[in-house]
């Protein structure tokens, strides 16, 4: 028999029964869409903290004072030592080859006020590089200048929430604002929108690094911002903090150096597993679709019994209609399949349309994955019923009308 | 052409064994045109099988044009099914989503026959059996007689050596009826060996040959051995 | 028509077709499995998450330096110019139903002990620690309750740390060094293991007054309040704000009640235990699709017996009645099902992954059933309603 010919006989007898070929297809169609909306958007969340790493900047290590023997156990992520880290820390690590920029943070909360009006806010203090090294932009004015980090200028930037809520609509720049005890001139406002990773851009006032110390009367830092020169280096990098910290501290490593890779690859570890398992509770409605598959087509081989045995008085071998029957299940699972992956695309382009920010395209394994196993499970409940039809004793199953 | 030597054939039904056919020895020679009867339950039926290789025989041995049949294998039986053998059935059976001309054209599809070779010879049987403006109907639009001159036209498309014709006036009027027959024995002119199973003595007598089954057995045969007397 | 007879006629069609109806069934059965098994790893996650929270009691109220917050974190602990003393956490001793009050300091250093040293956590707390959080001291005993602004040199260590610097010898009376100063073991506590990703085991105990030197502090950085089981939570909240605004002057502080981070806590994982059922719903809505369409065969196929029955007077509504409670038939035994395997996958994977708790929440159970039975009922109606319709000379004229 042609190929041709096998299809268009399985073909009309599905077109035959309009009505269960449809819900049937509806069926492996929602399988196959749950799991292309699912992976797509379990991957979107993957690629949208990816884009947000990247955002951090390029070659990033952070430094946390603190550090654990604990194998495995998360780091000291308060970082309140003995031994303090400090600005000249930072600077000194500058004598690497492989570090590019460094930027110490100070992070505390302090009353700010402008005119009787004030609020509770975030405080970060840090240096110039700072803007350099996250890629923030300024909506106004300039960030904070470059020079001696150990000096306590009275200069702030703020966000443009603190703009808004303190300043209403009149100009901040130049403005003396009180934080803590201290006063500090404003001279820039931050870009606003744009996420970043762990800090509200827009609720923020920064300050020199060294007055926030003196205002959280605390000389220690948060953390230390280290940019390697390039991709290839960080490692260097990353060795030579943990040397020049250890002899600046009498020989002992009391810091913990996480790479941006290292939180990267761990995050993207989470969302892939987390994406796998979405994939793979959604797929068991692909079990179901394959059940009712061959429930369906048990049925249409009794239905059928009569037409089987006229093939069989016509001289169709066994083979070929179990052939028949088999194609009959996958064009079911294909087409259902073919029409899912389409509602699925169609879902993740509208979480794409609700969510611009968020990269939902289902990933092209899901995809893939998603169809063979729809086929697959088509074939394999199918061959049950197919098998029937080829075994039927033709003399019975003529006998049978 | 068709050699059957002491066929039987038993059906285990519980734990009682049925007889269908019992000992049946019998020579049909090419281009004869037999007629079977007998009462109901006699065996005519599964007879009409054996010689088509759609069943087995429970013992005895049966040689289509010298060639023991009994050891072909499934696949060999549908090939001679297909190249050999024809059928009509009391009901028709005609698939019913299939129009006029899907239906003829099965043997044809089933055997890889090209599309562009099949056209002219499935409208040229259908005409034959007068059906030519009929060609697109579905079964279900078509009378009884038509049904089952359709059913001609398909068991006789490949061309084969016997038709075998199982009650095909059973399910019809007579008028009808005498269609069908009419166009069966056109075929045994053309040189087809015609073996027709019916009640209708008018019809039987009309045969060369005139067989009569009783308990699964030939109680009579106008031409023991397959030969004229 | 007796509803026992309705019963027994439906029930009939779906035993002479025993692989359809059980297939049928099976589809629903894996959607209702697939919930309840899911429903059951996530309410299992819940209640060990909750569990974990909750041994250190519910009646705990945590007080930290600070007005705002980010991502559930008071950035007070950071920095801040409003400082939480220790003078504060003595005066919080006044709150009405306050059984305890414990400062808190926390940071990471270097102690050497026996022949090694090993970083690890340092938490500079009150002598009153054991008793507000239900943490028993496993060998000798706690922190005294000297004066807690010039308390002895003592430490008390964490299990695990124990056994990292003395292996198995006993450690009371031993010296220990803590950053740079010096501190003699007084106890060791009974082993915590992981609390929420957090080593108490791994652990060294000193004042807290030395810690705040140690670190060169002057905040605390959080003041926990533990009040009596059955108080009023808004009293002593009210207690607290009163003693500590008084001493400030002004709000400077944020006050968590464990209620309050139980009840965060609980609704993310409800949340989370819906979302997995949901997706297991999936499953359940494809079975679904599945009985719709094996009763829109069945209707096909039965016409001639629809037929009689409404040559033999059966109205309308009997018709429609008989086949749906054919659907509901079918897909509660799916659910009922379901439910066995569902359950039993989950008692067994908690057999095979011990670590892995489980608890089949009763009313997901109940709401998968209710589903379950919702999905035949729904399912049915179109076929029913079409069965119902049919014409009954046509049918009878049907092959
Ligand atoms: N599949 C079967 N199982 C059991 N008995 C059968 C079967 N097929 C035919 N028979 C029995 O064999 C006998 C001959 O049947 P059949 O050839 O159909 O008779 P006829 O066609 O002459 O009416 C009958 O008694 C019938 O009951
Ligand atoms: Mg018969």
């Amino acid at each position: 028999m042609r190929t041709p010919d096998r299809l268009s006989y399985a073909g009309t007898a599905l077109r035959w029964h309009r009505g269960r070929t449809l819900l049937t297809l509806l069926a492996m169609g929602i399988g196959v869409a749950a799991v292309v909306v699912l992976t797509s958007l379990g991957d979107g969340a993957r690629r949208y903290v990816s884009g947000e790493f990247a955002s951090l900047g390029s070659h990033l290590l952070v430094i946390l004072p603190g550090r654990n023997d604990t194998a495995g156990g998360p780091p000291a992520m308060l970082g309140v030592t003995p031994r303090d880290l400090t600005i000249a820390d930072t600077v000194a690590l500058l004598r690497s080859p492989a570090v590019k920029r460094v930027t110490p943070i100070v992070v505390g909360e302090a009353p700010v006020s402008w005119r009787g009006r004030e609020r509770s806010v975030p405080v970060l203090g840090t240096t110039g590089d700072f803007v350099r090294i996250r890629r923030w932009q300024m909506a106004r004015g300039r960030f904070l200048p470059d020079g001696d980090p150990e000096r306590a200028e009275p200069v702030c930037v703020i966000g443009a929430k603190i703009r808004d809520e303190l300043f209403g609509s009149s100009d901040p720049i130049g403005e003396w604002v009180r934080a803590g005890q201290y006063r500090f001139r404003v001279i820039g406002v931050l870009a606003a929108g744009g996420r970043s990773i762990g800090v509200d851009k827009e609720d923020l006032v920064m300050v020199p690094v060294a007055s926030a110390q003196t205002m959280f009367n605390n000389p220690s830092l948060f953390r230390v911002l280290v940019e390697a020169r390039s991709r290839e280096s960080i490692q260097e990098a990353r060795t030579d903090v943990l040397a020049i910290l250890r002899e600046r501290h009498q020989g002992e490593e009391d810091v913990t150096v996480i790479t941006q890779d290292a939180v990267l690859a761990t995050f993207d570890r989470i969302l892939r597993a987390l994406t796998y398992t979405v994939a793979g509770i959604a797929a068991i409605s692909l079990l179901v679709a394959g059940i009712l598959i061959m429930n369906v087509m048990l049925i249409s081989v009794s239905q059928r019994t009569g037409e089987i045995g006229l093939l069989k008085a016509l001289g169709a071998p066994g083979r070929q209609i179990l052939q028949l029957f088999l194609i009959e299940a996958l064009i079911l699972s294909l087409m259902g399949a073919v029409i899912g992956y389409l509602i699925g695309n169609a879902g993740s382009w509208f979480i794409r349309y609700l969510y611009p920010s968020v990269p939902a395209y289902p990933p092209l394994w899901a995809s893939v994955a998603s169809i063979l196993t729809a086929m697959g499970t088509g074939l394999g409940f199918g061959i049950l019923p197919a098998r029937r039809a080829a075994r039927l004793d033709p003399v019975a199953a003529l006998s049978r009308r | 052409m068709i050699r059957l030597q002491g066929i039987s054939r038993y059906f285990q039904v519980g734990d009682q064994s049925v007889h269908a056919l019992d000992g049946v020895s019998l020579d049909i020679g090419a281009g004869q045109y037999v007629s079977i009867m007998g009462p109901s339950g006699s065996g005519k039926s599964t007879l009409l099988h054996i010689l088509g290789l759609l069943d087995r025989p429970t013992s005895g041995r049966y040689f289509l044009n010298n060639r023991d049949t009994t050891d072909l294998d499934e696949r060999a039986q549908a090939q001679a099914r297909l190249e050999q053998i024809g059928f009509v059935f009391q009901f028709f059976h005609l698939v019913p989503r299939l129009t006029a001309f899907d239906n003829v054209a099965l043997p044809l599809v089933l055997s890889g026959t090209p599309p562009e070779d099949r056209n002219d010879r499935v409208r040229q049987r259908l005409e034959v059996m007068g059906l030519a403006d009929r060609i697109h109907h579905r079964p279900e639009q078509l009378s009884g007689g038509q049904r089952q001159r359709v059913a001609i036209a398909r068991a006789t498309i490949m061309n084969p050596a016997i038709l075998l014709a199982d009650e095909p006036t059973g399910n019809l009027d007579r008028a009808s009826g005498k269609d069908v027959v009419d166009a069966l024995e056109a075929l045994v002119q053309q040189g087809i060996t015609l073996v027709v199973v019916t009640h209708d003595p008018d019809i039987g007598s009309r045969a060369a040959r005139r067989i009569h089954m009783v308990d699964g057995r030939v109680a009579e045969d106008s031409m023991p051995g397959g030969l004229p007397p | 028509m007796r509803f026992i007879d309705l019963i027994r006629l439906s029930s009939s069609s779906i035993f002479s077709y025993r692989v359809r109806s059980t297939l049928t069934a099976l589809g629903i059965a894996v959607g209702i499995a697939a919930v309840v098994l899911l429903t059951s790893i996530g309410e299992g996650i819940h209640r060990f998450v909750l569990a974990e929270f909750t041994q250190f009691g519910t009646n705990l109220i945590a007080v930290n330096p600070g007005k705002t917050t980010t991502q559930g974190t008071p950035l007070g602990i950071l920095g801040t110019v409003r400082p939480l003393s220790l003078e504060d956490a003595e005066a919080l001793a006044r709150v009405p139903y306050a059984t305890a009050v414990v400062p808190v300091m926390q940071g990471n250093a270097e102690v050497e002990g026996g022949e090694h040293t090993r970083r690890t956590t340092v938490l500079g707390v009150g002598s009153e620690f054991p008793q507000a959080f239900s943490y028993g001291v496993g060998l000798g005993r706690f922190l005294p309750s000297d004066d807690s602004l010039s308390p002895r040199a003592f430490a008390v260590l964490g299990s695990k740390l124990y056994s990292e610097l003395f292996g198995k010898r006993n450690p009371l009376g031993e010296k220990v060094r803590v950053g740079s100063e010096h501190y003699r073991v007084i106890g060791v506590m009974e082993s915590k293991g992981q609390v929420l990703g957090f080593d108490l085991d791994d652990t060294v105990y000193i004042p807290a007054v030395r810690a705040l030197e140690l670190f060169n502090r002057d905040s605390l950085m959080e003041i926990d309040v533990v009040y009596e089981a059955d108080a009023p939570p808004d009293e002593v909240v009210g207690g607290i704000k009163r003693i500590l605004s008084a001493r400030h002057g002004k709000e400077d502080y944020t006050i968590t009640t464990q209620q309050q981070m139980l009840d965060v806590l609980g609704s993310v994982l409800s949340v989370l235990t819906f979302a997995v059922g949901a997706l297991g719903g999936i499953s359940l809505f494809v079975g679904g699709v599945g009985i719709l369409t094996i009763m829109t065969i069945a209707v096909r196929e039965r016409t001639a017996e629809i037929g009689l029955l409404r040559a033999l007077g059966a109205a309308q509504g009997q018709v429609l009645l008989l086949f749906l409670s054919e659907a509901v038939m079918l897909s509660g035994m799916g659910g009922v099902a379901g439910l066995l395997v569902g359950a039993g996958g989950a008692q067994l994977l908690h057999l095979l992954v011990p670590a892995l708790p489980v608890k089949t929440p009763w009313m997901y159970v109940v709401l998968a059933e209710l589903v379950a039975l919702g999905v035949g009922l729904i399912t049915g109606v179109v076929p029913a309603h079409r069965a119902s319709r049919l014409d009954p000379v046509e049918s009878l004229r049907a092959e």
